[in-house]
């Protein structure tokens, strides 16, 4: 993608990299509400990166459609006549009207609610109103059709990309991407459950994704979902047995790891041992994943309880069962939107248990997630102030405590007590990405995940 | 079919019920709202969608599907206590908030049972400057109990598809 050339110019390499240290944990506060460094951001991550864009089971049917974005972006993610998944710009060629107003729906084609432009599902433009009597026949419809960005999918997620030189997604999201869309589908295949929520934050994006990394918070952020009964923090906490998983372009995950040993108990146990263990543990635990489990994530990926997050804003908490993405809308502001994922084999009282987990944990309604926004906007609106921009955020917690253990396919993970390992890599990886011209930039200047000491 | 009077009475008896209901919730005096709960109560807001006309059976989510609340008397209790457990950092400082109703028709008395349409608007102002509308249409089971009512079965038709704030912290 070509750059804004004032914005790159404003910020070059060496002032976006002097905007994190690795070597502090001190990270410039000006990255939450700087408009330049936003704009660059929209470039040179969210057009540059791959971008979730909806689940195969949101487009069952040819002309079935979801509008999605890639960073301010829209997108309509629509499934063809020939079966093929599509992601056009919502933008008609001749003003720039969005062509698809609703969120979802079923389309025959698109057709421009302005002047009567229509577009087929693949984005060709197949009508112009007046072409001979107006145009003359002057206009070359071949020429005019819809903008696409580059779709491909992993496990039946499909992801867009404006970057043809974007690596395919495969090697794109790398073990922990993979791991992490893995867990999603580790007690089988899965499909969307109907509705999706959406609310907005007065945050910036990355407030809500250094959080996820963030089980520090857990225990008093969310205090009072434990007092009230909600759910017992401390047993989810696990705050001595964490992991962390550093992947290539920063994906990462982090949270509560089963240890090694209490994995090689649970991998002698047969499916339905593994099923009878977790009918009989308290509520809320998680639930003990089938064999299958390994194959997709690797002996590594699958003793984590944690939350991957793709770089560079997809979520994936509740052990696989929502993913929560998060939508820039300006410096201080993002958009959530949190799909639940069922497995279509589970019984309906097992998916009535796990849509009721989802719906009363998070949402804007749920008992864990409604104390978190305050926070993040609360943390965000500091970093606009002339002195408070400039203190600096504090992620140095675990610094130079964490052994970088290499597993035997490669895997780059870190275990101990709660950290800000996770953060690191994310504001790490950001300045990468930030500092990069183009892929081929980005492909030579960045740190793969490293060995020894963090 | 009943009499006018009658018809007016009815229509009283519950308004009075419903603004009584809403000054609870305005006064943060949530042990007393919950007592005027239903042991057996539904509260129900389903996610609503920007949809084509032609795709108007996709507005709402259905019951069984996701919700933003799908709450049991048991949920509705943990709010409670999560609103007065101190440590409900989104309410504390406590936000302010206006209950409205108005527009209410009695849709249908079966038995001991009356289905109540209304309009609602809930205003919260929070900290100094934040300022939250959620407003839309209600749908209310009330079971009438000796003198008074309690509230069976309450869903919420917001009009909002994306909430445009930072939680729904609120009873509503």
């Amino acid at each position: 993608m070509a750059d804004g050339g004032q914005v790159a110019h404003a910020w070059d390499r060496q002032r976006i990299l002097s905007l994190f240290d690795p070597g502090s944990g001190v990270l410039d506060r000006r990255v939450m509400s700087d408009e330049a460094i936003y704009q660059l951001e929209l470039e040179r991550i969210f057009a540059r990166g791959w971008n979730f864009m909806c689940h195969e089971s949101q487009l069952k049917n040819p002309g079935d459609y979801f509008i999605s974005y890639i960073g301010e972006d829209q997108v309509i993610v629509v499934r063809d006549e020939e079966g093929r998944v599509n992601v056009l710009l919502n933008t008609c060629r001749h003003r720039g009207n969005a062509l698809c107003r609703a969120e979802q729906g079923r389309a025959k084609s698109f057709v421009c609610s302005y002047h009567g432009w229509n577009y087929a599902l693949d984005g060709r433009l197949i009508g112009v109103p007046g072409q001979t009597a107006y145009y003359h026949g002057d206009i070359d419809r071949s020429r005019l059709g819809l903008a696409k960005a580059r779709v491909d999918s992993h496990l039946g997620f499909h992801f867009a990309t404006l970057d043809q030189e974007a690596p395919p997604l495969h090697d794109y999201l790398g073990d922990v991407g993979r791991i992490g869309l893995g867990m999603v589908c580790a007690y089988g295949d899965v499909e969307v459950a109907a509705g999706i929520q959406k609310n907005v934050i007065d945050c910036n994006w990355k407030v809500a994704v250094d959080n996820l990394f963030d089980w520090y918070h857990v225990a008093y952020s969310h205090a009072s979902a434990s007092t009230a009964g909600f759910l017992d923090i401390a047993r989810i906490l696990h705050p001595k047995n964490q992991m962390v998983m550093l992947g290539e372009y920063g994906h990462a995950i982090g949270g509560p790891g089963i240890p090694e040993d209490m994995q090689a108990q649970i991998d002698r146990l047969t499916d339905d041992e593994r099923e009878a263990m977790s009918r009989a543990a308290p509520p809320n635990s998680p639930r003990i994943r089938p064999r299958k489990a390994t194959e997709l994530m690797g002996p590594v990926g699958v003793r984590s309880q944690g939350h991957p997050n793709l770089f560079p804003n997809l979520w994936i908490t509740l052990g696989g069962l929502q993913m929560c993405l998060r939508l820039p809308r300006g410096p201080s502001k993002t958009e959530l939107w949190w799909f639940t994922f069922l497995p279509k084999d589970a019984p309906p009282e097992v998916k009535r248990t796990m849509m009721g987990l989802a719906n009363h944990a998070f949402g804007p309604a749920g008992l864990l997630e409604q104390d978190d926004g305050e926070n993040w906007s609360q943390s965000t609106r500091a970093t606009r102030g002339v002195a408070s921009r400039k203190l600096g955020q504090q992620i140095s917690m675990g610094l130079g405590h964490g052994e970088v253990t290499v597993g035997a396919a490669g895997e780059r993970f870190i275990e101990g007590p709660i950290s800000e390992q996770g953060q690191r890599w994310l504001y790490r990886a950001w300045t990468e990405w930030m500092a990069a011209s183009d892929w081929a930039d980005l492909k030579r200047n960045h740190a793969p995940p490293p060995a020894g000491m963090l | 079919m009943t009499s006018l009077p009658e018809q007016v009475l009815l229509q009283y008896e519950v308004e009075q019920f419903l603004y009584a209901e809403a000054a609870l919730l305005d006064a943060r005096n949530y042990q007393a709202w919950l007592d005027l709960l239903a042991d057996d109560i539904h509260y129900w807001m389903p996610i609503r969608r920007t949809v084509t006309i032609s795709d108007l059976d996709m507005e709402f989510t259905k019951p069984g599907d996701m919700a933003y609340f799908d709450d049991n008397r048991q949920l509705l209790e943990m709010r409670v206590l999560k609103l007065e457990a101190g440590s409900a950092w989104s309410e504390d400082p406590p936000s302010r908030s206006r209950h409205f109703v108005s527009n209410v028709r009695i849709l249908e008395v079966a038995g001991d049972e009356i289905t109540v349409e209304a309009c609602f608007h809930l205003y919260r102002s929070r900290l100094n400057s934040e300022e939250n509308n959620w407003i839309g249409r209600r749908v209310d089971v009330l079971r009438r109990t000796g003198g008074s009512f309690l509230l069976a079965r309450r869903s919420l038709f917001l009009d909002q598809t994306v909430i445009l704030s930072t939680n729904m912290s609120t009873i509503f």
